[in-house]
């Protein structure tokens, strides 16, 4: 077949010295456009830590750094401290991962490996509609079904019990009020198990099936190739996994504020009532008036929240990459 | 023997090297084998023997159900819902196809190297003494003499021997293939099926597994797939021509190189398919 430029339009072509471009106006908006989103982006950040940062300085200020380590939160006399809330925030964050944690490896493992076809899609999507629950329906259902059933079955036989232990009774003393740091902890566990899962899952399922084949290849049983083959190789994603996990806890408000107890008292025990600092401010800035020291003392603890977040999502983020290289 | 380029040459020599030797005892039996992946049908009515102390090398174009036939062998389809055998495959006489056999007992007995390397993520060491650690309770020392003898049986140790507790992952290939091997021998097992060992190795390590496969044969039964015809007649004793699913062919291996009895042995092994 013959084929000739002619046909294609009877525009002459022009010498290449005077062509134009197309596109010489649209494109560098385009571009300006892109470049303004991510710019964007770090304008927000900073000027968010920025303003927390402004906003906490005259508490740091008229507390000096002792304000991280007081322990009283009195409005009284405006003595305002933020190690109750610190405490209560890692707490609560602790518990629901090591609550969470062997909950997810089960699950994970269940899916990749044992679950047949039919079951699978079943389990995945219910774990991903855990995590699409709006946080105030787990703080409702806290509240009003696993307080109670706490103060009524669970905590009491502890406190007979384990309460009983030297040392180790120190974590279960106190009434059985039912709402406190181990309800917050429970509540977070199922809020952070989904996601912590959906990572475990995509972790174990990057290990080579020839890799596992080797392992059952030299007479191991499921529980060994998974112990010794599987976890190891994904160790560190793991370890990542956990980590955006007790990030997650450590900013979660609406649920925690409805079972936590919100007491700014130290102590020990799972049972007593607590605060963490996101609980703390959701309670307490509506009572906060403008230019008081509670509400500046309100916004620095709003900014070390930010900074343990920032760390731990730092670490994770460190650590699920370094898995990826 | 590594420098054999040309087929004929090689297959010379392998039957130089091999005067008509007494018949060994059958280690692995294979009757009305059937093998099913859900609906199709991949291993079609398959018998044969495998003879101990021998290597075997199960040869045919991609698809048509050697690299199967191997993971019956070591029950590895247990692990994958849908795949099932039917007939029987005699290990010294006891049908290991079924249930009545524990999958991680058969494995024991009959270990795999597969395509790729595959180390653990764990040292050197501990790669060998994964296996062992799940079958015997040995201590360090009779540990450490364990992992020098499969790591020199599988001629690594001298350079393995001071790098122990590094990482496995940090080996090359060919030694990662070889420790590999050293690991399968490990756990002492009577016969050693490799599927495709050398595939993913450069030409110098994978002579370097030839003349281990040629060592190894004195202790184990040996059963290798390959897609390589050259080293099909290199290493081994017999050789298996598999075809969509069928044993068209089974003979020691100067006989199917230099006189197979069916045309489309011969058309595969002249390379007019493939």
């Amino acid at each position: 077949m013959e084929a000739t430029m002619d046909g294609l339009g009877s525009a002459p072509v022009e010498p290449i010295s005077k062509a134009k471009g197309t596109g010489r106006i649209a494109d560098p908006i385009f571009v300006a456009l892109l470049w303004g989103s991510g710019i964007f982006v770090l304008i927000l950040l900073g000027l968010i830590i920025a303003e927390l940062f402004q906003g906490g300085l005259p508490a740091l200020q008229h507390f000096g750094l002792e304000f991280i380590w007081t322990a009283s939160w009195n409005p009284v006399t405006e003595n305002y401290g933020a190690l109750v809330m610190i405490y209560g925030t890692l707490f609560s964050a602790v518990i629901a991962v090591v609550v969470a944690l062997p909950l997810s490896f089960g699950i994970a493992f269940f899916l990749t490996e044992i679950a047949p076809q039919r079951l699978k899609q079943p389990i995945g999507v219910a774990v991903q509609l855990l995590a699409a629950v709006p946080s105030i329906i787990y703080g409702m259902w806290g509240f009003f079904v696993i307080v109670p059933l706490m103060a009524a079955y669970v905590q009491p036989p502890l406190i007979d019990t384990l309460g009983q232990l030297p040392l180790l009774g120190l974590l279960f003393q106190g009434p059985p009020l039912g709402s406190g740091m181990l309800t917050a902890g429970l509540i977070l566990a199922v809020m952070i198990l989904p996601f912590i899962t959906a990572m475990f899952v995509e972790t174990l399922e990057s290990v080579p099936p020839m890799l596992k084949e080797s392992a059952y290849g030299v007479g191991a049983t499921t529980y060994e190739v998974y112990k010794n083959v599987s976890v190891p190789y994904g160790r560190t994603a793991m370890v990542g996994a956990i980590m955006l996990g007790l990030g997650r806890a450590l900013g979660e408000t609406m649920a925690v504020t409805f079972v936590i107890g919100n007491a700014t008292r130290l102590s020990a025990s799972l049972f007593a009532p607590g605060a963490t600092i996101a609980s703390a401010i959701a309670n307490e800035f509506p009572e906060a008036q403008l230019g008081s020291l509670k509400l500046t003392s309100l916004l620095q603890l709003g900014f070390i929240l930010f900074v343990i977040s920032f760390i731990v999502l730092a670490l994770s983020r460190a650590l699920v990459r370094s898995r990826m290289d | 023997m590594t420098s054999a380029v040309d087929p004929s040459i090689s297959i010379a020599t392998s039957v130089a090297a091999r005067p008509d030797a007494p018949p060994a005892p059958v280690k692995l039996k294979v009757e009305g084998l059937q093998f099913y992946y859900g609906q199709s049908h991949a291993l079609k009515n398959i018998n044969f023997e495998i003879p101990e102390k021998r290597v075997t090398a199960m040869i045919g174009p991609s698809g048509c159900g050697k690299s199967t036939l191997l993971r019956v062998f070591n029950r590895m389809y247990d692990l994958y819902p849908g795949q099932r055998a039917e007939g029987q495959v005699l290990f010294d006489g006891v049908n290991i196809v079924g249930k009545e056999l524990d999958s991680t007992v058969v494995r024991s007995r009959i270990g795999m190297v597969f395509q790729k390397p595959t180390p653990f993520p764990m040292s050197i060491y501990d790669n060998i003494a994964f296996g062992v650690r799940l079958h015997e309770r040995l201590n360090k020392s009779q540990m450490d003499e364990r992992v020098e003898w499969c790591l020199r049986k599988a001629a690594i140790w001298d350079e393995t021997k001071d790098r122990l507790n590094t990482s496995a992952l940090g080996m090359s290939g060919g030694q990662q293939q070889r420790l590999c091997i050293a690991r399968t021998i490990a756990v002492r097992p009577e016969v050693i099926l490799l599927d495709e060992p050398t595939s993913a190795l450069d030409p110098i390590s994978t002579s370097k597994i030839e003349d281990l496969i040629d060592e190894l044969k004195r202790d184990f039964t040996i059963v290798i797939v390959t897609h390589n015809m050259q080293q099909a007649a290199r290493c081994a004793d017999i050789t298996a021509f598999f075809y969509l699913g069928e044993l068209i062919e089974v003979a020691p291996s100067d006989v199917i190189f230099t006189n197979p009895k069916e045309i489309k042995t011969r058309d595969y092994i002249t390379g007019r398919f493939g």
